[in-house]
């Protein structure tokens, strides 16, 4: 579309992420170039051919020779559609590959980027990246390309023949019809203008509604329906007002395009019409005369348009790049031969962390014995979740300050690491899959008996069993929808199947009951004998009979301990332990 | 804008037509009758004008061109010109008056909407997520817009500018006409054929695009979990599959596409080339005049847009027809807290407030509170604790009239609430949610809301009252200040204040207050507390108490537990007891009071 020489080296690799799939699928656009060649130059011979039936009429020749030239016409006809047909299939096909591709190639390149790259985008703009802004690339490659191949060729054919015919008469009719490509890309950026000031006001329509409804309690418990609804009318008058400002310049759009192309109707009628009265021209040139003006009339329209599908494409191709130009924090270590089975040990040196400026961990120290249990408690804020989410390098963290297995975590294989660390997250996320699925996630080869019994110690079995389709219901969306303590034990039967050497619980009881969480703590017992295991809770009674329990405050272990250490401390810890069984007697009256 | 409905939208691909939605619709189009008569004559004009263009070129060429008669021609040419002019304006005209008229019914429906919004009660609100409710005001209603501006009023034009040129070439030369006519059928079969197909196409591959994009939004969501138990492979297999499945619709497509537009042109071919060569014949049997050969071309050229377009309606067609059918089913949700037919104004207001044997349950018979009775003399000040779920934010939303109970009676001065109108039982009282609510804008706005007769110096005051002004800077326009959505600029304590100056400025007989319990600054609290002060001063009062020094303030503690009134006295009489307040006391107040004294006062529990 631009010549190379002024492609600059960053467009140079804003373009390469579509470059390497034209370059792979140059079969179709090589062979959609021939078709839109074929498809053009033969369909512009027809013209030419009507103007010959006409001089065939006035010279008075047989209808025989008139059947021969439309016939010869008819099959043109055909077969520049068989090659039309080719140029679809070809071009917008291969738009269609890349779009392919080039949304796997996000969507594999999301798959890679860490934590910190999701808190730093919303999943809206990500979801947008993948849609319009891939249709709006997609139509640069596809119709794009195509109709400006299109274009250049019809235009440059018709305007050979026409010149042939008559270099006045062309001129003459050309005229007007220059104006178009520019009136076209003129009244374009105007509309675009003018749209967007209504998407703007359609914004602020829909920001407003969603504010007024959201606060529904205040505006009923203060009576302001009325003034509401006031406001609303004004904004949303303000809203069509300028709907109808975009349509005044909409409608004559059209109407003015066909004035320009009656105009150049009208020039070839008039000038043509005297010419042939002088004897300079036949009926016929003036018949193939309005069957090419005919034909460039579009191409002109079109050439103002390829260039908004351009520009709005070169835009939308940035948004992606700045996704796939975004490297992954934490990347794979060398470790290939580090060992599995992992033993389990642990040991944070002197870890400080923080992220967005602000700092999360400090100098915390800690040695875990392969098979030890640690619980962890503090205020909400501590630092308990990112320390554990350090562990299974969901951020990156400094070299030579946490080890498993005295193997520094950096050298890790993230597959070979994530894969023995069974994490039940505090937000417990299913997917829309079967319960079964669920559960089964990260292991692909436990049969259906491993599930069950998982299911039984994480006591989820028996609600389960109430599904109507058991094991195979579907959660999430269309599904049950399952209750927030059935979540959290799902979470916790995907966490403990496969027999992890390390095994994290990130506030995993919150939503169930007291005796449900009893009956859990009682069956996971003997998982947790034979694993290291971190357990975060709020609730003491989950970490009590922890070996070392840790209560972190702003980011440093303030109280390290057991049970009966930490009581005798009578510090933080012996506080939030008497609270929760205040409460829990407060429970039972 | 109607594919642009979000993945998370129901996908709903109902029939194209309706007629009894249809019906309903067209009622909004009855106050612009007249536009709609205006809008049809415009394109009667249109048709006529653009058939008799064709007239002209045949006169030109037959009397004149061929003839060699140039006196005239000139003439004949400005005629030309002057009707392609009137033919602008009056397409212009058109397209402007069509579009008014989506835009005013638009206005309209969406008034309607949003005026019924906010009479639905509050139960409709638990139940419905806002996002789906603001889609119908703005994405549902711009669908039918776009029915009313291109679809209805369009539809009448094709036929009308077919009927034309039908009409003119059967008058010019009516065995012409047939031969024309034979390629029709051919056309309109392989319209319907491929309306069909494509149509069936676009459903699959909005079924397929909705499902990459939940399933691409649901992993997006989910990617730490992903992640951790490195299923990125067998995900990114999943996607693929979706992402080929999505692929394989887009071609199917292409193909009906690519088949189609060929199609259309070589049977345009076909049409013109038996034109050309029974047209030849008739010339040259003498039958025909060049220039009605050439008019048979100029309009036949023409005679398959309407035709395609037509087709093309249907899309519109369908989607408004969804789009209707949920627009409808919430204007037909009736509000369920509404005036009784006897309903009379308070007439003289104390104050007084009489919660009696009170049952309430959202749901069946879940109930959250259980025959609750207690009584509020004017001008007592009644604090109520109890643990989360006790039903407290329950109860004052039931003052409120923001839901209707089962059993029992709330009286204000001795009139069930439900025997005032909504409005003036609202007006008696001011509300101070836990959750403040902030909108954008500025302080003003927030304090005053859009009541107009709360003057610039009103909203001063109050916000003075309640300790605001030290947190502005300037004196001149600093209520003017600039306040973004949610109250995103604002600090918790902040937003508290500026909702105790929004109580203040309405100045209500009764303040209902949930008090926050998130943790605030010790110079803030200071200040909240004083603006509490302030503001209950002289009301009867109802608060949701977090705060020791607000619960030693009041009158009257109740206790609620599990529903139930457990305890109702004094502070220092229900300390003594021993009961649940004991227990409460030591859970939640008790921290205060030994911070109270170390001068570090750490609000809430």
């Amino acid at each position: 579309m631009t010549t190379d020489s002024r492609i600059s080296n960053d467009s140079k690799r804003q373009f390469s992420t579509v470059t390497k799939y034209l370059r792979k699928y140059r079969g179709y656009l090589y062979a959609g170039g021939v078709a839109v060649v074929m498809a053009n130059a033969l369909i512009l011979v027809v013209p030419y051919v009507s103007k010959l039936v006409f001089d065939a009429l006035e010279a008075g020749r047989p209808d025989s020779v008139i059947l021969r030239y439309v016939a010869i016409a008819f099959g043109l006809a055909v077969l520049s559609g068989v090659f039309r047909f080719a140029m679809r299939r070809t071009i917008i096909w291969m738009s269609r590959y890349i779009e392919y591709d080039l949304r796997g190639e996000i969507f594999a390149h999301l798959l890679a980027l860490s934590p910190s790259f999701y808190h730093g985008t919303r999943t809206g703009d990500l979801m947008a990246r993948m849609t319009n802004d891939l249709e709006a690339v997609r139509q640069m490659l596809g119709p794009g390309i195509m109709y400006i191949s299109d274009t250049i060729i019809k235009l440059t054919v018709s305007f050979a023949v026409m010149v042939y015919l008559s270099p006045r008469l062309t001129l003459y009719a050309v005229i007007p019809l220059i104006i178009l490509p520019v009136a076209v890309n003129k009244i374009g950026n105007l509309l675009h203008r003018r749209s967007m000031r209504v998407q703007e006001k359609f914004s602020e329509v829909t920001a407003t509604a969603q504010e007024n409804l959201a606060g529904i309690r205040v505006v009923k418990a203060y009576r302001q329906e009325e003034p509401e609804i006031e406001n609303f009318g004004k904004l949303s008058t303000d809203y069509i007002r300028l709907n109808m400002a975009l349509a005044r310049l909409q409608g004559l759009f059209i109407p003015s395009m066909r004035l320009l192309a009656s105009a150049s109707y009208l020039v070839v009628f008039y000038f043509g019409g005297m010419e042939i009265m002088r004897n300079e021209l036949s009926l016929g040139d003036i018949v193939a005369f309005f069957g090419y003006l005919a034909m460039i009339l579009w191409p002109m329209v079109a050439i103002g348009w390829v260039t908004s599908l351009y520009q709005r494409g070169k835009a939308s191709l940035e948004r992606i790049n700045r996704i796939l130009f975004t490297p992954p924090d934490v990347s794979d270590g060398d470790g290939s031969n580090y060992g599995e089975p992992m033993k389990g040990k642990i040991e944070f040196k002197n870890l400080s962390f923080g992220y967005n400026g602000h700092r999360v961990l400090e100098n915390v120290n800690l040695t875990v014995q392969p098979g030890q249990t640690i619980g962890l408690v503090g205020m909400t804020g501590s630092g308990k979740t990112t320390l554990v989410s350090i562990l299974a390098r969901l951020y990156r963290v400094d070299d030579g300050r946490v080890f498993i297995d005295d193997i520094d975590i950096n050298q890790w294989k993230l597959a070979a690491l994530r894969r023995q660390i069974g994490f039940a997250t505090q937000e417990p996320f299913l997917f829309s899959d079967t319960v079964a699925e669920n559960i089964r996630f990260g292991r692909d080869v436990s049969g259906i008996d491993e599930i069950t019994r998982t299911a039984e110690i994480a006591a989820l079995a028996k609600d389960v069993d109430s599904f109507r389709d058991g094991y195979d219901t579907v959660v999430g969306e269309r599904g049950i929808t399952l209750s927030g303590g059935q979540k959290q034990r799902t979470a916790i039967a995907r966490a403990i199947l496969g027999r992890p050497s390390i095994l994290i619980f990130d506030d995993v009881t919150s939503s169930v009951d007291t005796e449900t969480e009893h009956q859990i703590n009682e069956r996971i017992k003997q998982v947790l004998s034979r694993r290291t295991s971190i357990i975060i809770s709020h609730r003491v009674s989950s970490v009590k009979d922890a070996d070392v329990i840790l209560y972190l405050d702003e980011g440093k272990i303030a109280e390290q301990g057991s049970h009966e250490q930490l009581m005798r401390l009578n510090g933080s810890y012996a506080e939030l332990y008497r609270s929760q069984l205040l409460e829990m007697e407060l429970e039972q009256l | 804008m109607s594919a642009a409905t979000g993945y998370h939208e129901e996908e709903i691909l109902g029939k194209a037509y309706d007629a009894s939605l249809m019906r309903r619709l067209l009622k909004y189009t009855r106050p612009y009758r007249w536009v709609i008569v205006l809008a049809v004559l415009l394109l009667v004009i249109n048709a006529l004008l653009a058939t008799s263009l064709a007239f002209i070129t045949k006169t030109g060429i037959d009397d004149h061109i061929m003839t060699g008669k140039m006196e005239g021609f000139a003439n004949l040419a400005l005629l030309y010109m002057g009707i392609i002019i009137v033919f602008l304006l009056a397409s212009y005209a058109q397209i402007y008056v069509t579009v008014w008229l989506g835009q005013k019914v638009q206005h309209d429906i969406r008034m309607q909407l949003f005026r019924h919004l906010q009479r639905l009660h509050l139960s409709f609100y638990d139940r419905n997520p806002v996002g789906r409710m603001v889609t119908r005001v703005t994405n549902d209603v711009n669908t039918l817009n776009e029915l009313f501006s291109s679809g209805v009023v369009n539809i009448i034009g094709d036929v009308l500018m077919l009927v034309f040129f039908v009409a003119a070439l059967v008058y010019v030369n009516w065995k012409l006409a047939l031969v024309t006519f034979v390629s029709l059928p051919l056309l309109i079969v392989a319209t319907f054929v491929f309306r069909a197909r494509a149509r069936d196409a676009y459903r699959v591959v909005r079924l397929k695009v909705a499902r990459l994009n939940a399933f691409v939004q649901e992993h997006i969501t989910g990617m730490s979990i992903v992640q951790l138990f490195t299923r990125e492979k067998a995900t990114y297999g999943k996607f693929d599959d979706i992402n080929r499945d999505l692929r394989g619709a887009h071609f199917r497509s292409v193909v009906y596409y690519a088949v189609f537009y060929p199609t259309v042109e070589i049977i345009g071919a076909l049409s013109v080339g038996l034109l050309f060569y029974y047209g030849g014949r008739m010339i040259n049997m003498g039958t025909l005049s060049y220039g009605e050969l050439v008019l048979f071309i100029y309009l036949v050229e023409r005679f398959f847009h309407p035709i395609r377009d037509l087709s093309e309606k249907y899309n519109i067609l369908q989607a408004s027809m969804a789009s209707s059918e949920r627009i409808f089913k919430l204007l037909d949700t009736p509000p369920q807290i509404t005036d009784r037919l006897d309903a009379r104004e308070p007439t003289q207001f104390r104050g007084g407030l009489d919660v009696k044997n009170l049952w309430f349950a959202y749901k069946g018979e879940d109930w959250v509170l259980r025959d609750v009775s207690f009584s509020v003399a004017p001008g007592e000040k009644v604090a109520i604790v109890g643990a989360t779920g006790a039903g407290k934010t329950s109860l004052i939303s039931l003052l409120y009239r923001f839901y209707d109970y089962q059993k029992g009676s709330i009286s204000v001065d001795g009139t069930d609430i439900r025997d005032y109108p909504v409005e003036s039982l609202r007006s008696l009282m001011g509300l101070v949610l836990q959750d403040v609510y902030i909108f954008s804008g500025d302080y003003a706005r927030n304090v005053r809301l859009r009541r107009t007769d709360i003057s610039d110096e009103a909203v001063r005051q109050a916000l003075q009252r309640v300790g605001f002004n030290r947190f502005i800077r300037s004196r001149e326009g600093a209520i003017h200040t600039e306040v973004k959505e949610r109250g995103a600029t604002l600090s918790t304590g902040q937003k508290q204040l500026l909702s105790f100056a929004r109580a203040l400025a309405f100045d209500p007989g009764i303040l209902i207050l949930d008090e926050a319990t998130s943790s605030v600054d010790t110079e803030t609290e200071t200040l909240i507390q004083k603006a509490l002060d302030e503001l209950l001063k002289g009301r009867t009062s109802i608060i949701i108490a977090h705060r020791l020094s607000t619960i030693e303030k009041a009158d009257k503690i109740v206790v609620l537990h599990h529903g139930q009134l457990r305890e109702m006295g004094k502070h220092e009489e229900l300390l003594k007891k021993g009961g649940i307040y004991h227990k409460l006391y030591q859970l939640q107040y008790k921290k205060q009071d030994i911070s109270a004294d170390s001068q570090a006062a750490v609000a809430g529990g």
